[in-house]
This record gives C-alpha cells, sequence and structure tokens, in this order.
C-alpha cells in the first residue's frame, strides 16, 4: 500500500496481492481455503511460496493466474487489477506431460501461445528456437515431447514460458516429478534463466530445501484457512551452489524457522 | 485389425466424469489418459516412464503378418466352396455359382454402375455427418450447460432403429439421391456426435489450463488444441459410424429406388435369382472391409503422435 516506495525500478511490484480470500462451496459444505493473504513481488525478485501439501497452494496459483477469481481482495499485476489470465503472466505446470501437446513437436509447443499473441510463423519459430536454446534444447524443435525425458519435457515447457514474454513466470511444483538430479540440474538452469534475462519468478512448492536454494524471498503459508505466516529474506545472492548454499548456517536458520512455522498448527 | 480405441460408449454423455483429477501418482502414463472411455482404469500406467519409440518385439515380416491376417479368410471361403458345392437348396446356391454371377454382372456393368451410385450416397452422406457430428460435437463437450440440455434428446434420436425410418424419410423427401444421403448422415451422424463430446471430454484439464493462462484465443484453442486432443476419439466413432453407414445405404436402396446395390439385391431375390442376391451382399460385404483397411491406413497416418507416443 506503499505506493510512494521509491520510483527506482528495482522496487516497482510487479505483483500485488491484498486481502485475498477463497473459498469453495456454500452452507454446510462451506470451505475457506485462503485467508486475507497479502503478497508483494518486486520485479526481477525470486520468491517462493512454501506451504504443505493440502494447505492451498494449488488454489492460490489458479487465483493469481487469472483462472479462479478470489472472493475477496485485489490482485494487481504490473499495475492492472487482474479479472482473468493477464498477458504479463505466464505459468509452467507441475506436471509437463500433461501441458505439453504430443501432437505438437516442441518447436511448435514453445511458438504455439505466440499464434495467439498474433505473431508471423517465422517470428514464432525464431522465438521457439531461441528459448528452447536458453533451456539447453538447441537443436530439438522437430522432437515431440514423448520422445523425450521428463527433464526435457519441463525444459520445454520453460522454455514456452519464457517465450511468451510474460514479465512473471508462475512455476507451480515445476520440479515435483523428476528426480533428484535433474531436479537439481532444472533449479540452476532456473536461477541462471533468471539472473540472464531479468524475469520475476513466483515459485510455489512444498519443498523447504528448494523454496530457500531458489528464492529471495520465501513466503510460507500455513494454518487453515491458509495465510501468509511468515517472510523470509535469504539474502544468498546471486552465486548459488547447490552443496555450499544448502550448507550456509543461515541456510540452516532459515530452514528451522520454517519448520518451527509449519509445526506449530 | 487395430481394437477399437473407444467404441461408440453408450449412454456416455454428460455423464463421462473425466477421471483426471486424481493426481496420485506423479507421472501417470498418457497411456491411461488418453485412452478415454476404451481403457481408461486399465493398463498403460504401470511403466510409469514414458516409452521414446513404439515397443516392438521381433517385428514380424510382412508376409507373415498377411499369412496371418488372411489364413482364417482363405479356410472359410474354401469351406464354403466345398460345402456348397452340392448344394440343392434353391436358396443356397453354391459359392461357384454365386461367384459367376458376381463376375458377370460385374464385367457387364450392372453392379458397377450401382455400386458407384451406392458409395457416392455412402460418401457424401458419411462427410455431411462428419462435419455436423464433429463441429457439433466440439461444440457440445465445452459447453457443459448446452450439452446437458440437448442430452436426453441426443440419446432419444439415437435409440431410433436407422433403418426403420427410410420410408418414412423417402416417403416425405421423394426418391431422389438426396433423401439416401440424408439418411445415411443421420445414421452416422449420432457415434460421431457421442464419440467427439467424450473425446472432448477426455482432454487434458492442465491443457485447458494452458490454453487459458496464456490466452489462447477460442477458433486457434478448438483448431489445434480440443480438435486434435479429441481426434482419436472421433475417428473411432467415425469408425463405428462406417458400417451403419453402409447398412442403411444398402436399405435405402430397398424403397423405391431403381439404382444401386440394395436395388441389386432386392431385385434379383425378388426375381429368384438367387446366386445375383447372395453376390451382391457378399459385394457390399467386400466393399465394407475394404473402406475399413482403407480407413485403418487413414487412421495410421492421421493420428502418428498418438501411436507414436506410446499412447495407444
Amino acid at each position: 500500500m506503499t505506493i510512494q516506495d521509491s520510483p527506482a525500478a528495482a522496487t516497482t511490484h510487479v505483483m500485488q496481492v491484498r486481502g485475498m480470500s477463497m473459498s469453495y462451496g456454500t452452507g454446510a459444505a462451506f470451505n475457506p481455503i485462503l485467508q486475507d493473504l497479502d503478497l508483494d513481488v518486486v520485479a526481477g525478485e525470486f520468491v517462493s511460496i512454501v506451504g504443505p501439501s493440502g494447505v492451498g497452494k494449488t488454489t492460490l496459483l489458479r487465483c493469481l493466474s487469472g483462472l479462479l477469481t478470489p472472493q475477496a481482495g485485489t490482485i494487481t499485476v504490473s499495475g492492472d487489477e487482474v479479472h482473468g489470465p493477464h498477458p504479463d503472466l505466464a505459468v509452467v505446470f507441475q506436471d509437463y506431460s500433461r501441458s505439453l501437446m504430443p501432437w505438437m513437436t516442441t518447436r511448435e509447443n514453445v511458438a504455439f501461445p505466440l499464434q495467439g499473441k498474433g505473431l508471423g510463423k517465422a517470428e514464432r519459430n525464431a522465438l521457439a528456437d531461441e528459448n528452447l536454446a536458453a533451456v539447453g534444447l538447441a537443436g530439438q524443435g522437430d522432437k515431440y515431447p514423448w520422445e523425450m525425458s521428463g527433464g526435457m519435457q519441463q525444459r520445454v515447457a520453460i522454455a514456452r514460458a519464457l517465450a511468451y514474454q510474460a514479465k512473471v513466470l508462475l512455476m507451480d511444483e515445476p520440479f515435483a516429478s523428476v528426480d533428484a538430479q535433474t531436479r537439481f540440474d532444472l533449479e540452476d538452469l532456473v536461477l541462471k534463466l533468471q539472473h540472464e534475462l531479468g524475469v520475476t519468478i513466483l515459485l510455489v512448492t512444498h519443498d523447504i530445501d528448494e523454496a530457500l536454494y531458489l528464492a529471495d524471498k520465501v513466503v510460507v503459508i500455513a494454518e487453515k484457512p491458509a495465510t501468509v505466516v511468515d517472510v523470509i529474506e535469504t539474502g544468498f545472492g546471486e552465486d548459488r551452489d547447490q552443496l555450499a548454499t544448502k550448507a550456509d548456517p543461515r541456510f540452516a536458520e532459515a530452514r528451522a524457522r520454517i519448520m518451527h512455522r509449519l509445526k506449530k498448527d | 485389425m487395430t481394437s477399437a480405441t473407444a467404441p461408440a460408449s453408450p449412454g456416455d454423455v454428460g455423464t463421462q466424469a473425466n477421471g483426471t483429477t486424481s493426481g496420485t501418482g506423479s507421472q501417470p502414463s498418457r497411456a491411461s489418459r488418453r485412452g478415454a472411455s476404451g481403457g481408461r482404469a486399465s493398463g498403460g500406467r504401470a511403466s510409469g516412464g514414458r516409452q521414446a519409440a513404439p515397443r516392438r518385439k521381433k517385428p514380424p515380416t510382412a508376409a507373415g503378418q498377411l499369412l496371418q491376417s488372411t489364413w482364417l479368410i482363405v479356410v472359410v471361403l474354401v469351406l464354403w466352396w466345398v460345402l456348397s458345392a452340392r448344394s440343392t437348396n434353391f436358396f443356397i446356391p453354391s459359392l461357384q455359382q454365386i461367384l459367376e454371377a458376381l463376375g458377370t454382372d460385374l464385367t457387364n456393368g450392372v453392379i458397377a454402375g450401382g455400386a458407384l451410385y451406392s458409395l457416392s450416397n455412402l460418401f457424401v452422406g458419411l462427410a455431411i455427418a462428419v462435419v455436423l457430428g464433429v463441429g457439433l460435437g466440439l461444440v457440445l463437450g465445452e459447453v457443459g450447460w448446452l450439452r446437458r440440455v440437448v442430452d436426453p434428446v441426443i440419446h432419444f434420436f439415437r435409440c431410433i432403429p436407422q433403418a426403420a425410418l427410410v420410408p418414412l424419410i423417402i416417403g416425405t423427401f421423394g426418391i431422389g439421391q438426396g433423401p439416401k444421403m440424408g439418411t445415411i448422415a443421420f445414421a452416422c451422424f449420432w457415434p460421431i456426435l457421442l464419440n467427439t463430446i467424450d473425446g472432448v471430454l477426455g482432454v487434458e484439464p492442465t491443457v485447458r489450463h494452458f490454453s487459458k493462462v496464456y490466452r489462447v484465443p477460442k477458433p486457434l484453442y478448438f483448431r489445434r488444441v480440443v480438435l486434435p486432443a479429441a481426434l482419436p476419439q472421433i475417428v473411432a466413432g467415425v469408425r463405428v459410424a462406417l458400417p451403419i453407414g453402409i447398412t442403411v445405404m444398402v436399405v435405402s436402396e430397398m424403397f423405391a429406388s431403381t439404382e444401386g446395390l440394395g436395388f441389386y439385391i432386392l431385385n434379383s431375390s425378388a426375381t429368384f435369382q438367387v446366386p445375383q442376391t447372395w453376390a451382391g451382399a457378399l459385394l457390399v460385404g467386400v466393399v465394407g472391409y475394404l473402406l475399413s483397411v482403407l480407413f485403418v491406413f487413414a487412421e495410421r497416418r492421421l493420428l502418428r503422435w498418438y501411436y507414436a507416443s506410446g499412447a495407444k
């Protein structure tokens, strides 16, 4: 609500959530999911939202991405109050194998959303190839998703989100269905891309280590209905390493703090 | 032959729960999802991982395959030939007589013209059914409230025996080619419509969410997302519709008609040319078989991704 923060670009809020509440059902079946939730995402920031399974992370993400309309509160993206999917947002879904379309090659998958934006074919394909290269899949555009491993498929999904040229990437447990090693590779890839391209990333996960390792800011949600119970600035800087960062005493401290927060209820 | 993906599952409109929200396994193979009503619950998910290429153990040689799929028909024909050779029953002529009659009437043009007439009715009728069935099915599959409104009507019309309507339709609309095509289209329309609706209902929720979040415009969404996703089911519907169309094609030519294979069968039967009657029926069977073989070829090409992705 502090609009007079600072005019500097670095502190521009690309996304702001104020007092968001969401519930399903009415009467006896009334089921409150989210309660009075606030969230601030600054341009270029990496924010993790961490919470236990079943806390309402998916509902939160659907509200943020415009698939659901919250019952109370406001969501603003790039200064616009959102009432549906916003062009500045792209989502990387958890289930890559179902969000990619098997009848399209990887290039077509990446280029497809750009067709809806009205880009010409040559431009679409150029953007697709460029972003496939950015995620380490140069020259793989003619393959079909089902010819690729899970990790590669999720790279394609990331390339698709990047090619869409959104300001904010929403990631819904994007690494939940790949093996541990692939997961680390993808985490580092996302960090690299974020630094190179300056995109803002909002990642939802139940994995505390992942949330901490990736984020500049970790937002802890818990309780029923879910609300923000803690916000932690990680302060690990740009250079992160799967071993060194996770061995950092601050990492252990933050980790303990989050676990404590989640345990309380 | 290929196993049918999803036979026109009766009574599925509107009640088909997507069954895709379980979210249990970390990565259920597409196989179990895509199979739609065919094998939703069974098979396909055990492997978990997804094969890069279709699994195939020792591909049989072309000759072996041909032998495998033809030996039974040869045996049946030989048995028919032998067992009917000494037939004295007027209504069961020997296969030799039947084939001779077929040969004669094929070469003198009596059947050829009729077959052309019949097949053109079939193709036009089927094409109309495909266009209307798929078009309407896509809309009904997407628009829930409309589907619920129309659902009882669909099931009412679907259950009407198509052949029984032929005399009424021809009585009402006349004896030209148009009403025959219309009758075929009407009969073929229902399985295609129902399968299309089912196919649309089976589209992954994640793909729908993706299309919404990435603001894919509706026409593009229908053309590049819903239609391909539902295509395996649609093709299954057309495959079911094909023999129905052939039946109605023959029946439609048995009322106030002077042309076509149905007329040939009826006419020869009415004039006690029994071998010709058999020949006509046999020819319809062969034509139907050839069409379904052609259909399978077309299907393999059209749904290459579907078979190659291990979904089938």
